[in-house]
């Protein structure tokens, strides 16, 4: 399906001969179209070459995996939580960082897939699946990161709306309960979207597949053929999906943004703590993509195809609109609290400023709002992958402590001085690196099984991108294939 | 007289539209044909009729459900079991409008996945018309002849421009 294939190779040609001032039109993924073949064979290739380092770091991956998440769980279980660091007045400590934070990482997913989707925003289509894939690995995290902090894990189903030997139901005017159902919305609804979008590829890798590949893709590939009928269902489907996960994207982070909000607590109670939320998660979650696209394109064969400067540039432009965004709610959250002169208000705000944990606080302010205005304007640095895989690192720091910062730190002042008391996490330490090793370690066995590459969403990109002649140069155009 | 199902492989989209005219004027009816392909492609770009599809009327459907069902937790399981709190309402609506969103969206997403399913016939592993080709972007396009005539459907189609025509049967994916 050489379409525009064709023309690209003249107008480039035509472009080396006579345009050479004008930049060329190849070096952006949707006008340098490869056959599908090749391109099938080179998303192949990446996930069937291993090398013997990818093996060594999937081991010490395992091995942290065993020990930090599920030995110290275990643990915890058997020992009870009097060995986490939660105490009066922190009785919401790492645990709940944790979910916050794994939460906000799988806010770029839906991001990425569907905004941008919906918009038809084409720069995303190499990079979807590997957004949508930290979705549903962060929500992984966050789900076990909930259950750690519930202590008694095996009662957890008293969450949930079914009828019990006391007749009992659960009481869904609690955000808790809210929580519940709308990360259990988002975990299968952003999963189902995972999905959707992969049985092509998946019959792609079956069709090209041997012994266990080959019976692992025809399963999964469902007996996709891609009949009309068939995409004209998938492509409903996905576009239903693109629309509805988007509010319930922003329902997830404002649920729990409530969570804290809803309570009568000095630095919670605040009605910008919704879309600050949101905006918050956004931050970390696109920091997290950049890091993601930079080492699958530094580990992964053949990815400097599919991924280019052009996509760390675009991912670069939006996490600096993010963090513009961001700091606006952070500054209306802080210079509301900070006016109304609130005592205990003020107090922990100073605390913050000056106290023990103000390094965090200004580490926040540094890597969340500072270093993207400072760095992110500059093209040259937003289309260097390690510096943008840099920057996003330190973002997802600064969000880090932000979350830090409002769970723990800011239950230690409250209304009741003699209470106070610094929170010192524990066995939260081991679980945390627990829930990170396995974010990677799956994220790591996905990419040796998982199409990471949309080959067929890239292929119909390349299709739908032609170049224009206007006058004496060549226009991009995009057509609605829709 | 027994029919074959024959396959014509395109590489364009172009010849592939002018090779489903050619068919509908050699008698060919849609129904006899069908046509698979790497990437969506639309039916008015290849002069087909619209596919049908259930998937948002399913979509809508879960919705209702789960608006209703958001509406039984919220406001009929605070009845069955009464817990009066002070001077709160047992069912208050603010509240409650959150996990009638939740169950409505949540319905309404499962269903439009299990419409996938439903309207594809998902998962299908029995054996099936298919060649590995159309996942490297060809496009293929089936359709039944009388044996006889064969050989007239090929030549005509070769000419214009399929890769290849065939005689082609079922087998497993």
């Amino acid at each position: 399906m050489a379409v525009s294939s064709d023309y690209l190779k003249g107008a480039g040609k035509a472009h080396e001969e006579h345009h050479e001032e004008e930049e060329d039109p190849r070096q952006y993924l949707m006008y340098d179209p490869k056959p599908r073949g090749e391109m099938n064979a080179m998303v192949m290739e990446s996930m069937t070459t291993t090398s013997w380092k990818f093996w060594v770091v999937l081991g010490i991956l395992a091995f942290l995996v065993a020990s930090c998440f599920f030995y110290a769980w275990g643990y915890m279980i058997a020992e009870g939580l009097g060995v986490a660091g939660v105490m009066r007045p922190s009785y919401w400590g790492v645990f709940l960082v944790n979910t916050v934070f794994w939460i906000g990482i799988s806010h770029a997913g839906t991001f990425i897939s569907a905004i941008l989707r919906v918009f038809k925003a084409e720069f995303r289509r190499p990079f979807t699946r590997a957004a949508e894939l930290m979705t549903t690995f962060g929500l992984i995290q966050a789900g076990a990161s909930i259950f750690m902090h519930l202590g008694r894990v095996w009662l957890a189903y008293w969450m949930f709306p079914i009828p019990n030997e006391r007749q009992l139901w659960p009481n869904f005017h609690s955000p808790l309960m809210w929580d519940l159902l709308a990360i259990t919305t988002y975990v299968l609804g952003s999963t189902m979207y995972l999905f959707l979008p992969l049985i092509p590829d998946l019959a792609m890798a079956r069709d090209r597949s041997t012994g266990w590949r080959k019976s692992f893709y025809r399963v999964l590939a469902l007996g996709f053929r891609g009949t009309e009928g068939e995409w004209r269902h998938l492509t409903t489907a996905m576009n239903i999906f693109a629309f509805a996960i988007i509010p319930v994207m922003f329902s997830v982070h404002t649920i729990v943004s409530w969570d804290f909000a809803m309570a009568m607590r000095p630095g919670w109670s605040s009605t910008v703590f919704g879309p600050y939320f949101v905006l918050g998660a956004l931050h970390s979650g696109m920091g997290a993509v950049a890091i993601v696209l930079v080492i699958m394109r530094a580990t992964m064969k053949h990815m400097d195809y599919f991924i280019r400067k052009e996509h760390f540039d675009a991912l670069g432009k939006l996490m600096m609109i993010v963090s513009f965004a961001y700091a606006y709610f952070f500054f209306n959250d802080y210079i509301v609290q900070w006016y109304g002169g609130d005592k205990w208000t003020d107090t922990l705000l100073h605390w913050l400023e000056e106290g023990p944990m103000a390094w965090m606080f200004y580490q926040m302010v540094g890597f969340n709002i500072v270093l993207p205005f400072l760095t992110l304007w500059n093209k040259r640095i937003r289309t260097t992958p390690w510096l943008l895989a840099l920057i996003g690192l330190l973002i997802n720091v600064g969000m880090y402590w932000e979350r830090y910062i409002i769970v723990p730190v800011m239950l230690t002042i409250n209304r009741m001085p003699f209470t106070w008391k610094l929170y010192e996490p524990r066995i939260e330490i081991f679980l945390t690196i627990g829930t990170f090793s396995m974010f990677l370690l799956f994220y790591m066995i996905a990419s040796r099984l998982i199409p990471l590459i949309p080959v067929w969403e890239v292929q119909e990109g390349q299709m739908v991108h032609t170049l224009r002649k206007v006058g004496k140069t060549h226009v991009p155009t995009v057509s609605e294939f829709e | 007289m027994s029919d074959t199902t024959l396959l014509a492989l395109f590489e364009d989209i172009d010849p592939a539209a002018d090779a489903i005219d050619k068919l509908h004027e050699m008698g060919v009816t849609d129904d006899r044909l069908n046509v698979i392909s790497g990437i969506p492609i639309t039916h008015k770009m290849l002069g087909r009729p619209h596919p049908w599809t259930n998937v948002s009327r399913l979509a809508l459907g879960g919705a209702v459900i789960g608006f209703a069902l958001g509406l039984f937790l919220n406001f009929g399981t605070p009845l069955l079991y009464n817990v009066p709190v002070g001077g709160q309402y047992i069912t208050p609506i603010p509240p409650g409008l959150i996990l009638v969103f939740e169950m409505s969206f949540l319905l309404a997403l499962l269903s439009t996945f299990l419409g996938v399913f439903l309207d594809s016939f998902f998962p299908n592993y029995g054996p099936m018309e298919y060649v590995s080709e159309i996942s490297d972007g060809k496009i293929g396009i089936f359709f039944k002849v009388p044996e006889e005539q064969q050989q007239t459907f090929t030549d005509v189609l070769s000419k214009m421009g399929a890769e290849s025509v065939m005689p082609t049967e079922a087998r497993p994916l």
